[in-house]
């Protein structure tokens, strides 16, 4: 056999497999390095880039006067990174955050099932003594720190829990819907005015890019922060309460259910919202101690909810005005239309009862002295198609569109609501009897009543309700102010006149019920109502405005089971209006009082 | 003087080798960068220096000396072999590393260079055959030592690299091709049976295509081989397929990385990823961010590439293997040029050892071999290897210089 030693064409092969070799290795670098580069460019990115958010200082809200009605102040959160927190250090801190050892343990547990290299809250909004004592063992806490956060601060004598609502941490339900921005514990607006301009308040989140290595540590910025973006501040709300008549409004109210909402007739701002009980926001702002959340939750009084714009009761005699201005526009009656009230009213079988006997009466008497044979009669006269079309128009039966939170529509019953009820043809004239003193199934929250009560000021201008006036943005440093809707309903003046001398009449003339509503030097015009209520003593109303002449102020006061309006309702409004036309109480600086409403001794004049 | 030197100074490997350890230096400085900065790099480059005058002595060393007493240099390297088994630190699983003098040394990557200068002394004897079975096993013998030693340490990838010098040294020095294909053929067909029904078929006709060529050899023999090799590949996937599951998936993981994402994969996805995301020119040296921020286990060691590849991209990888198939073509030239067989074998055994480390390092950081843990040479962070390397690559200048020589 031949000597076969470095053959040629063993060198040939050897030569062949070195450049197949090179060949494969460099096609593939190519195809990495070349066809596939932006996918890998791609992922090396996500993989070392770690965006953290950053939040942006929540708006800032102000009265119709500049003060501030809602702040923001420093809070203070335990965070802890998993892996650098020594567990035989756990005693300690139970000990300092006085939480239960399970509970820190379980947040450690999903912390580090998200990110063990990430510091994860523990305990949001600690105390002052927990913040020193933590600081006093910050050498044994290994891997505990502090950050410092921004939480909900009230610093008016109001409280508007209903008018402001709360923002807290985000809820799993409310994350599901609203993944695109927030994330968890983030806080969020989740009722009232927090919840309606979330998207103002919150501002616009920031994010910074960190460079992280593989296991999450963070390395440092990355590229310098050139690509960072800074949050932007909430816009600030300044909003057409007024604090101090919205604070005098919640202490009158004290001890009571019930709702007062003041509104300004020249353009629909909401001066005061209140609804009893209330809460304490501030409870909200940092964190909810669950047996707190659980007490508001099954209070009897309903605390969370909102009387003023979700209750529905039946307006009483407040609804007279309207009965009153459709007869008087559609021309089916006049001022000299005339009716004798002998206490009572029969017909067909029943019988409608006044509590008083009344004599002679004619439109502004029956107002003025709350006749009910008077409107039992015009609203026979008048029937269910006329009124109804006009307590439409006058917002009933229908949202107001107010910028708060869910209100209730109400009912403003009309020819299909019948049908469908008692069925087509099966009801007559007498079921409407009792709508004319605005009883029956009439129902309207308190919202609608001092819309209504506003478009009664100001002569049919129908302003869609709002407690936002206009709002500032830090970054344009620029004011712009909110468009409400505006449509008119148009009466005669005479038709005006009448109705509301009426009402003038109730407060300021003699056996009026709303006597009690009276402002000194001020005009004022009002009603007072009562809604029957079959569970137990009857709700007050009390629906007015001032000045008579040229109303800056209309206001409606529910006061729940308490008896009769003109007794617990007006006095409240008299001294919200006082209050919002001087800027104080001046009736006890010329006759010192206690600042308490003037309760009558005496049984009140009855209305119904 | 310059005549001279380009007489007996090989100035293609001492560039290549210069190039590459500059390479690799600079690649283990941007890999190890932090709070000690440097440390690493400096180390390395002490090493460098340590390993260029090894290279030079290589050189000048007397090439005839070298063969007369290739088998007692051997015999005493084995020697160290033996003792780290006994006193050596484990390090990654394998005991074999051997503390000296503060510095840690790995013996197994000096005993390649003992064996293949026995290898090479014993298979230019002038009564030695490649062809002799005699003289065969006695050669199988000679590696089969070392292996065994290695195996036992154990260290699975250098065993390996003993047998990629052993195959081509072998076929140099003219042993039949039928044993060079029974030797290969059947891990070839082990590894594509387990991939699936396709790989086998294929590396089955490539094995048939060359049997068919040497047929007049033995055309018995041939028959025998093939029909050997299909039992082989179905014995193979019948054994595979009764193993327990997370023994299969184990295997099928060396195989293929990408098979384990989260395990043995990862470190060949980020590898991947730090490559791939280099484009053509780079993030820029100390940019790259897979290798800045640590995606890559262990990355100034085996995944050296990455370093190169991500911060100076497609450019700085042809680079790389530009350098290195500069070194290995000229190695086969030099093979095929020197009057000795000594040499001749030498130049041939080295060049494979660097070609099976060039091609299952890269192609391992690249996502193409499976994941042996062998250092890619010049470049990757390491002693021990770094100085055997240069070393090699003195004995190889040394077959240059005295390649006139019969």
């Amino acid at each position: 056999m031949i000597d076969d030693f470095g053959s040629a064409d063993r060198r040939f092969i050897v030569r062949i497999v070195l450049a197949a070799g090179f060949a494969i290795l460099f096609l593939r670098l190519f195809q990495l390095q070349y066809l596939n580069a932006e996918l890998y460019g791609k992922e090396a990115e996500e993989n070392s880039i770690r965006n953290v958010p950053k939040v942006a200082i929540r708006g800032y809200v102000y009265d119709r006067k500049g003060k501030l009605l809602i702040d923001n102040r420093p809070s203070y959160s335990v965070m802890l990174t998993p892996v650098d927190f020594d567990k035989k250090n756990l005693p300690l801190l139970t000990t300092i955050l006085s939480m239960p050892e399970e509970m820190i343990l379980e947040k450690i547990r999903l912390g580090r099932k998200y990110n063990a290299f990430i510091p994860t809250r523990i305990k949001r909004d600690i105390s002052f003594a927990e913040l020193s004592m933590l600081e006093e063992h910050k050498d044994k806490l290994y891997g505990v720190e502090i950050q410092m956060e921004s939480k909900r601060f009230y610093p008016a004598a109001a409280h508007g829990s209903h008018l402001f609502g709360y923002a807290k941490e985000i809820s799993d339900v409310q994350l599901e819907k609203q993944k695109d921005y927030y994330q968890p514990a983030d806080i969020i607006g989740s009722t009232g005015i927090e919840a309606k301009y979330e998207q103002l308040l919150r501002g616009e989140k920031g994010w910074e890019f960190i460079s992280q290595n593989a296991k999450g540590q963070i390395i440092g910025t990355f590229d310098n922060g050139k690509h960072d973006i800074l949050p932007v501040d909430g816009v600030d709300l300044h909003l057409a309460i007024d604090g101090d008549v919205q604070a005098m409004a919640e202490s009158l109210l004290n001890g009571r259910r019930g709702a007062v909402i003041a509104i300004d007739p020249r353009n629909g701002g909401i001066i005061a919202l209140v609804s009893k009980p209330d809460y304490d926001l501030s409870i909200f702002s940092g964190t909810t101690p669950p047996d707190v959340w659980r007490a508001l939750n099954t209070d009897e009084g309903i605390p969370l909810y909102n009387r003023a714009t979700l209750t529905r009761y039946p307006p009483g005699s407040t609804f007279k005005m309207l009965l009153a201005l459709t007869a008087l526009d559609k021309k089916i009656i006049d001022e000299n239309w005339k009716v004798t009230c002998p206490g009572s009213f029969r017909y067909g079988n029943k019988i409608f009862k006044c509590e008083h006997v009344h004599g002679t009466v004619n439109v502004v008497d029956a107002i003025h002295r709350s006749c009910n044979v008077f409107f039992y009669q015009l609203m026979l006269k008048v029937g269910l198609d006329e009124w109804s079309e006009m307590g439409k128009k006058f917002g009933f039966g229908k949202q107001t569109k107010v910028d708060i939170t869910e209100e209730n529509s109400g009912l403003m019953p009309d020819r299909n609501y019948y049908d469908r009820i008692h069925g087509k043809g099966k009801w007559t004239q007498g079921y409407l009897i009792s709508l004319g003193i605005g009883q029956g199934e009439v129902g309207v929250t308190p919202l609608q009543l001092a819309n209504y009560t506003a478009m009664l000021a100001n002569k049919g201008n129908f302003y869609q309700p709002h407690a936002l006036n206009r709002t500032y943005n830090k970054r344009t440093k620029q004011f712009s102010e909110v468009k409400v809707d505006h449509r008119e309903v148009t009466l005669s003046d005479h038709t005006w006149e009448l109705v509301r001398e009426g009402m003038r009449r109730v407060v300021m003339a003699p056996g009026g019920t709303g006597a009690a509503s009276r402002v000194p030097g001020i005009e004022v015009a009002g009603k007072t109502g009562t809604a029957q209520n079959p569970h137990g003593k009857s709700h007050a109303w009390f629906i007015g405005f001032a000045p008579f002449e040229d109303p800056k102020i209309a206001i409606c006061v529910l006061v729940e089971n308490v008896g009769y309006g003109g007794a617990f309702a007006a006095p409240i409004a008299g001294l919200c209006m006082e209050q919002f036309l001087y800027g104080e109480i001046i009736r006890y600086s010329k006759r010192p009082m206690k600042l308490e409403p003037n309760l009558p001794d005496e049984e009140p004049v009855a209305e119904n | 003087m310059n005549s001279f030197l380009k007489e007996y100074f090989d100035r293609r490997i001492f560039f290549c080798v210069l190039s590459l350890t500059g390479i690799g230096l600079l690649s283990i400085y941007s890999a190890t960068f932090d709070a000690y900065a440097g440390r690493d790099f400096y180390r390395q480059l002490l090493w460098a220096v340590i390993g260029l005058f090894a290279m030079l002595s290589m050189m000048l060393l007397p090439l005839r000396w070298l063969q007369r007493n290739a088998l007692t240099i051997f015999f005493a390297s084995l020697s160290l072999l033996v003792l780290v088994l006994f006193a050596g630190k484990r390090v990654y699983g394998s005991q074999s590393w051997l503390g000296f003098a503060g510095l840690g040394i790995q013996p197994s990557e000096f005993v390649k260079i003992t064996t293949m200068l026995a290898l090479a002394s014993f298979l230019s004897q002038s009564d030695v055959k490649a062809t002799d079975l005699k003289d065969l096993v006695k050669t199988s013998a000679i590696v089969a030592l070392p292996i065994a030693l290695i195996m036992l340490q154990p260290d699975f990838g250098t065993a390996l690299t003993f047998l990629a010098m052993f195959i081509p040294v072998l076929y140099w020095a003219g042993a039949s091709k039928f044993l060079i294909i029974i030797i290969i053929a059947p891990a070839f067909i082990a590894a594509a049976s387990i991939f699936g029904t396709t790989p086998f078929l294929i590396v089955l006709i490539l094995l048939g295509a060359g049997l068919y060529k040497l047929r007049d050899e033995n055309r018995f023999f041939a028959v025998i081989v093939f029909g050997a090799n299909v039992v082989i590949g179905f014995f193979v996937q019948i054994v595979y397929e009764k193993l327990p599951l997370y023994q299969q998936k184990r295997i099928a993981t060396f195989l293929d990385p990408n098979n384990d994402p989260l395990g043995a994969g990862y470190n060949v996805i980020q590898a991947k990823v730090a490559i791939g995301s280099g484009g053509l020119f780079g993030k820029g040296f100390m940019r790259g961010t897979q290798t800045q921020l640590s995606f890559i286990p262990k990355q100034w060691t085996d995944f050296i590439f990455c370093v190169p590849g991500e911060e100076f991209g497609l450019l700085g990888g042809i680079v790389v293997l530009g350098l290195f198939s500069v070194l290995l073509f000229h190695g086969v030239h030099l093979a095929s040029t020197a009057k000795n067989k000594f040499g001749s074998l030498l130049a041939i055994g080295f060049t494979c050892l660097f070609a099976f480390h060039v091609f299952v390092n890269i192609g391992m950081s690249v996502g193409l071999m499976p994941v042996i843990g062998i250092p890619l040479p010049f470049l990757s962070y390491g002693g021990s290897s770094l100085v055997s390397y240069m070393m090699v690559a003195g004995l190889m200048m040394n077959v240059y210089a005295n390649r006139k020589e019969y």
